[in-house]
């Protein structure tokens, strides 16, 4: 039975997806416009640090090379997550409150699987191509440990990043279901992400209590990053990833699912 | 005169309207741009304290504190994103009733933007630089609160203000070739965070560099009000400055005006 659903949800993946890639095939211009936005920004990013690096030797301890690693390691969770669930976001900004989320109460389908799937985000690509890069270019420049363990758990860590974003965003997209737009909430929580591209020590304790804690991005990208880079951590960082990434989608998914018993049609 | 004020000060008024009704939106995305504002100052400080030099880039401690927020503050202030508009217009085709009305398309954006600005400088901006100006005093070693160069950084401003946005205008034409540009202005916004100085005072590039932007108007929408008010230029360079920002205004508004008129005689409208 629970086979079945499975298959049965993987082939509706697919059908869909396909119908999206034709659509991109159409515009081929726009996606690569937004794949070079997205690109080109965070390269942007990088060349601040090069700038500041012509200043000071290194970083409260951290070298260039090894800034440059976090950097991109933090893409590569944020983009993952981009790409596969974009159209969480306009559950926030548009779908609850114009009464479009009446079309997926009608399917007999899973709602939080309908909305996801029914959009990839090309743009994200850009991202993850930066992440691809500079993680490359680490491993080239031998600042990573690369042994079977933490390869094993860069994978397992870049996972249950994406999911730590993704529930996240499913948290504060539901809200909209109370709020009818929950946009500006989402993109407060979103941001934050970027306080954790650099070593959370410079930041003061407050700060760094609540990305670690209460919006632990802190786990998605510096924490983990940290622990790939030869600092001689310990992988239970991997496990609380973990742990917070199962905690957070349980909420999250409690509270979307709250969510659609109290949605109301806009009505027409 | 009179009546072309009258004209277009509803585009002001309407606009700051329109602003105030949405407080709690605005609230929070000041909220998120200051992040970028704190993540810049926290980065600062731990990068100042990672070296035995007093000055980098020519600014100490203390004058970059005041740099981070006051480029952010100028910043918020002054890219007031016109291209945003244009290309809505575009996409939903009411460019076209801008075109039989009789005013210029062009000077209402820049009056609807004006009432954007006002708004942005009234509520975060003020409280902003009142805080800043407790840290200037609280501070040794920083230069005494001066009537003088607030009024030539406000001048400055309010050029900056006049560069972007023709700036904008000439960046948003972009929307009559191609209906998403949402990838360009994520570009945009990148470049102009970096080339203008609101991420790093310019003074940090290498000096080859420097002279390339000597050539490009984004130095002047930024970096050079900041500098004004942090009293970095005095005398016959200031004029200078302010020269140059006045001529990039020139100059950007009759590139604007050549590019509007082109592109006005290949529209296609839609539907009447």
């Amino acid at each position: 039975m629970m086979r079945m659903k499975c298959r049965r949800y993987l082939r509706l993946y697919r059908v869909i997806i396909s119908q999206f890639f034709k659509i991109i095939l159409q515009s081929r211009v726009d996606f690569f416009m937004g794949l070079f936005g997205f690109f080109f920004s965070q390269i942007l990013g990088i060349a601040f640090l090069y700038l500041v690096f012509e200043q000071i030797p290194s970083l409260q301890g951290w070298t260039l090379d090894q800034l440059i690693f976090i950097y991109g390691f933090a893409q590569i969770p944020r983009g993952i997550d981009h790409l596969f669930t974009d159209n969480i976001w306009m559950v926030a900004w548009r779908f609850v409150v114009n009464g479009e989320f009446d079309r997926y109460m009608l399917r007999p389908m899973n709602i939080l699987f309908q909305i996801i799937s029914e959009k990839l985000q090309p743009d994200a690509l850009g991202e993850l191509l930066v992440g691809i890069l500079l993680v490359t270019r680490s491993m080239i420049k031998g600042i990573v440990i690369t042994d079977a363990l933490h390869t094993v758990l860069f994978f397992v860590s870049i996972l249950a990043g994406a999911l730590i974003y993704t529930s996240i965003k499913t948290f504060f997209a539901a809200l909209a279901f109370w709020l009818k737009v929950s946009g500006p909430f989402l993109q407060v929580a979103y941001e934050t992400a970027n306080f954790a591209k650099y070593p959370t020590e410079i930041y003061a304790k407050g700060i760094r209590f609540m990305i670690t804690w209460v919006i632990p991005f802190a786990f998605v990208a510096y924490l983990p990053a940290s622990f790939f880079l030869k600092a001689g951590g310990s992988p239970v960082v991997i496990g609380m990833e973990c742990g917070i990434a199962a905690v957070f989608c349980c909420i999250a998914y409690f509270v979307f699912e709250r969510g659609t018993h109290v949605y109301e049609s806009a009505g027409n | 005169m009179k009546r072309r004020i009258k004209a277009y000060l509803p585009f002001t008024i309407n606009e700051l309207k329109r602003q105030m009704a949405y407080k709690g939106a605005f609230y929070l995305f000041i909220l998120v741009k200051m992040f970028g504002a704190f993540i810049n100052y926290y980065l600062w400080m731990a990068i100042y304290g990672s070296t035995n030099q007093n000055t980098l880039g020519g600014l100490t401690q203390g004058e970059m504190v005041i740099y981070i927020f006051m480029a952010y503050l100028t910043g918020t202030i002054v890219t007031v994103s016109v291209s945003n508009w244009v290309s809505e217009d575009v996409v939903q085709g009411t460019v076209a009733m801008n075109l039989i009305k009789p005013i210029d398309y062009r000077m209402s954006l820049i009056s609807r933007a004006s009432g954007d600005m006002i708004y942005q400088f009234l509520v975060p901006s003020v409280f902003i630089w009142i805080g800043l100006e407790i840290y200037r005093a609280a501070v040794p070693g920083l230069p005494p609160f001066s009537a003088e160069k607030v009024l030539f950084y406000l001048v400055s401003t309010v050029l900056s203000f006049l560069i972007y946005v023709l700036f904008d205008f000439c960046f948003g034409m972009i929307a009559f070739f191609t209906t998403y540009i949402f990838g360009l202005m994520m570009v945009k916004q990148a470049l102009i965070a970096f080339l203008t100085g609101q991420l790093i005072p310019i003074s940090f590039f290498p000096e080859a560099v420097q002279r390339v932007f000597d050539f490009l108007p984004f130095s002047s929408m930024v970096y050079t009000p900041v500098m004004i008010y942090l009293g970095k230029y005095t005398g016959n360079k200031l004029f200078f400055m302010l020269l140059r920002q006045a001529a990039w205004v020139v100059l950007l508004y009759l590139f604007g005006s050549l590019i509007w008129r082109k592109v006005t005689k290949r529209l296609v409208i839609l539907g009447g």
